[in-house]
């Protein structure tokens, strides 16, 4: 039951963007939609097919790495400040070269524990830089009323209440795996559901009451509009 | 179910794992909720500010406009208690001119007109030159100012002395007549209220900016009175002065010298080229 709500739950953020699709066009948004599509997709192919262990131990690792590249080009379109989008790019080179070591060097693992552990951490800190920028970010009114602040909201939630869980689950088996794998299903379908609310949002950016250029140019000496 | 699940397995199920769970879940909340209450902080911090900043301008604006019905009505006053009667006076003797047809007393009439007329040209002039004195049009700000300080001196109530150390270049007259306008309502106030016996006025410059420095050995005020008289009702003249140089974002500060003895006003003036300058008020 709630394997099959976790999975289905991936549909409504889908069905949420096409349904708002006018409002759901900026801000790099549909690398969120090709996120949450590619992650449908791989709990499919789980709940369908049951691949074997080294398959299986393929798909999540390239699930990860398209789960931290996904994000990590949404937060890289989003931030403003270049510091922090250099240190995106630079992060995400030691993070490719580690996933690509762990792969080589994983023996019979079921599931990739530890990129999987360090790709949460380094999502996390960026939800948290994402939040400074925010929060010291004097065009921002109201943060809640972004969609960019709900999405990074699910995948913190999601990542921090699962951050344990891939860390433990490090060298256990399919079988003991599978029996803390609720948590993961829950906080799956609480990030599926604060990303369809995101999506649903309206349109957040601020509009001025009045367009200055009505008025023309005042008839003032030395006045420069 | 997941309930059920770890309650059937209770004794393998990990104490970190579940405790951890808890905690980061609990941090990150945290985090969003203190996220949001900030913010929300923030920006009713950010409109308490923006809306004394209004109640700032608001009080400015009316300074401004009560300055200038002031002075209209002082223009009103004048040419209603001198022009005006002056002008009747010589309505008068150009009328009893129709009437007498005696010569000497006709020639002595037109004579006493021609004088009236005379003053009243005289004291439009002076009118014309409290609204826009003409040693600043021509001469400039240095001219007009040792002009003003002329006339103090010349009244023999107080000493009043000037030096302008770098004033080779001029400003824009607009910049100039806003300037002389502060000076003067400096002086007029430290001539009404200060019960000094000398006034000296220095100019400098320094970069890019233009320095206007006025002290004085009477009663005079600091900055802190300066803006508890800007945020009341009161000090009109002192609001019109803000207003003034918040035109050409100037700054102007009011303390003791260190001696204790005199007080000094000193004025900053960003000096740039093409000032983006607004008609001055009166």
């Amino acid at each position: 039951m709630l394997r099959l709500l976790s999975i289905y739950s991936g549909i409504l953020p889908i069905a949420s963007f096409f349904l708002f699709l006018s409002r759901n066009k900026k801000n790099g948004l549909w690398v969120i939609l090709f996120y949450v599509a590619a992650s449908f997709l791989t709990d499919f192919c789980f709940e369908l097919f049951n691949p074997p262990n080294n398959l299986s131990f393929f798909i999540f690792s390239l699930f990860t790495i398209l789960e931290y590249s996904f994000f990590s080009v949404f937060i890289y379109i989003n931030f403003k400040k270049k510091i922090f989008k250099q240190i995106i790019l630079i992060t995400s080179f030691f993070f490719f070269a580690f996933c690509a070591i762990s792969y080589f060097s994983a023996k019979g693992n079921f599931f990739d524990s530890l990129p999987a552990s360090i790709e949460s951490i380094f999502i996390i800190i960026f939800c948290i830089i994402y939040y400074y920028e925010q929060l010291n970010d004097p065009e921002v009114s109201f943060i809640y009323s972004s969609k960019k602040f709900w999405i990074v909201t699910a995948f913190l939630i999601y990542l921090s209440g699962t951050l344990f869980l891939f860390i433990y689950t490090f060298g256990l088996s399919k079988k003991e795996q599978s029996f803390y794998w609720p948590i993961n299903m829950v906080f799956n379908t609480i990030k599926n559901l604060i990303i369809t609310l995101a999506f649903s949002l309206p349109i957040s950016d601020h509009q001025p009451f009045i367009k200055e250029d009505i008025f023309g140019k005042p008839p003032l000496p030395h006045y420069k509009p | 179910m997941i309930l059920l699940q770890v309650n059937s397995a209770a004794h393998q199920f990990p104490l970190v794992l579940y405790f951890g769970t808890i905690g980061m879940l609990v941090l990150t909340i945290g985090l969003i909720v203190f996220i949001i209450f900030h913010q929300r902080k923030v920006i009713r911090y950010q409109m308490q500010l923006q809306h004394m900043e209004q109640e700032q301008q608001k009080m400015l604006l009316n300074a401004s406009i009560r300055l200038q019905e002031e002075e209209r009505q002082r223009i009103a006053a004048d040419l209603h208690d001198d022009a005006g009667p002056l002008l009747a006076t010589a309505r008068l003797y150009l009328n009893e001119n129709l009437v007498n047809l005696d010569k000497t007393t006709q020639l002595q009439s037109i004579y006493n007109a021609k004088q009236i007329i005379d003053d009243t040209i005289q004291l439009i002039r002076n009118i014309s030159h409290s609204l826009m004195p003409p040693t600043l049009k021509n001469f400039g700000l240095e001219s007009a100012v040792n002009d003003l300080f002329q006339k103090i001196s010349g009244s023999g109530s107080m000493n009043a002395s000037c030096r302008f150390h770098d004033y080779r270049e001029r400003l824009h007259p607009d910049q100039e007549l806003i300037i002389f306008r502060v000076i003067q309502e400096l002086v007029n106030n430290i001539l009404k209220h200060s019960n000094a016996s000398f006034i000296h006025l220095t100019q400098n410059l320094s970069g890019n900016k233009l320095y206007i420095r006025l002290h004085h050995d009477g009663r005079g005020i600091t900055q802190a009175d300066f803006d508890k008289l800007n945020k009341s009702n009161v000090g009109l003249g002192l609001k019109n002065i803000q207003s003034r140089l918040k035109l050409l974002h100037g700054r102007i500060y009011f303390e003791k010298d260190i001696s204790q003895t005199y007080y000094k006003v000193t004025i900053e003036i960003p000096r740039t080229e093409e000032e983006q300058i607004v008609q001055p008020i009166s």
